[in-house]
């Protein structure tokens, strides 16, 4: 890996965890315990969409559009989701919350990184671009 | 006369090098490697602000296309760089002044994201290629995972207000447009594409 993809691949990293923290603590300082569930999805998946669009208009041109936008939307629509349907049932504590979602957006960029390499990879034992005709 | 997507991209040309900085790097290599198949007498659609002009094969003619002024105003000094022959011409890829097989090769970048009727804009490209003729495509698409396809399409009415549509089917218009694909690539994901074809 080059020292450019190194430093692409630590800021997507940090863009996926800083959404992932913006997206958790906004939900959790709107949504309290005792929350009809499906609404604090909602909501929680709302904030971390917005959440999300304004991370990436900071960090696309930084790090590349499309590897902002893949994690970053699935960070912020799901874990938005997941992070009010936690803070509807359990009273958790601030430290509790940034800790779990740092981890959440740590491992859904890997996740999405491990996806593309698979895709990629894939291709690789069909040699690219030799005709077919 | 008033075009929403020419004015959309004369505003875009402002700030199009700054928002696409990391991408030029991300992808610059595999641009190189799909252009370093342009031979003959070349069309390049979209041409933008003339960031790819430094991934062609030197020696090339190539005739690079925009609808936007702006943006051919900012690729001016990078065409004047090129070692070869490149003319920038102002066009609309729905209706161009090129006359039928005039194209050896043609080169697409990130353009049918953005063309409004990219059926039509394709139907356009095969006309003007050369029955043996290539076309070679970077392009970005939705994806095929379901939950980012779904965000590609909910984003899609805000990022067409100031560039691209994210939910294009831009492999399968190749196809509805006559092209035969013979080669797929993914980039990023499967959302950004390069890919070649000819004339089915």
């Amino acid at each position: 890996m080059s020292k450019q993809e190194r430093i692409f691949a630590l800021g997507e990293y940090a863009a996926g965890g800083v959404t992932a923290l913006v997206t958790a603590t906004a939900t959790h300082a709107v949504v309290a315990p005792g929350w009809d569930m499906a609404l604090a999805m909602m909501v929680g998946g709302f904030l971390g969409i917005a959440a999300h669009l304004a991370i990436a208009m900071v960090a696309g041109p930084l790090l590349g559009m499309f590897p902002v936008m893949a994690s970053g939307s699935l960070i912020g629509s799901y874990g938005g989701m997941i992070f009010g349907m936690r803070d509807s049932m359990q009273a958790a504590s601030w430290v509790r919350v940034w800790i779990v979602s740092a981890l959440f957006g740590l491992v859904v960029v890997a996740g999405v990184r491990l996806y593309d390499r698979a895709l990629r990879s894939r291709q690789l034992a069909d040699p690219v671009f030799e005709d077919i005709t | 006369m008033k075009d929403p997507t020419r004015d959309k991209w004369d505003r875009a040309s402002r700030t199009y090098d700054l928002i696409t900085w990391a991408d030029e790097r991300r992808y610059g290599a595999a641009k190189a490697r799909l252009f370093s198949r342009m031979r003959g007498r070349c069309l390049m659609l979209a041409t933008g602000t003339g960031n790819d002009f430094c991934n062609f094969p030197p020696g090339l003619v190539v005739s690079s296309i925009d609808v936007s002024r702006g943006m051919l105003e900012c690729a001016k000094p990078r065409a004047r760089e090129y070692p070869g022959v490149l003319s920038l011409l102002q066009m609309d890829a729905h209706r161009m002044a090129f006359r039928d097989a005039a194209f050896d090769t043609i080169v697409t970048v990130s353009t049918f994201c953005s063309v409004p009727d990219p059926v039509r804009g394709l139907r356009e490209l095969y006309r003007v290629l050369k029955r043996d003729g290539r076309l070679l495509v970077f392009e970005h698409v939705r994806s095929r995972l379901g939950p980012i396809a779904m965000m590609q399409d909910l984003l899609t009415p805000i990022s067409r207000r100031f560039g691209p549509d994210l939910n294009r089917d831009t492999m399968g218009n190749l196809a509805r447009a006559g092209f035969r694909l013979v080669r797929e690539e993914n980039v990023y994901l499967d959302i950004v594409k390069v890919a070649e074809a000819f004339r089915a």
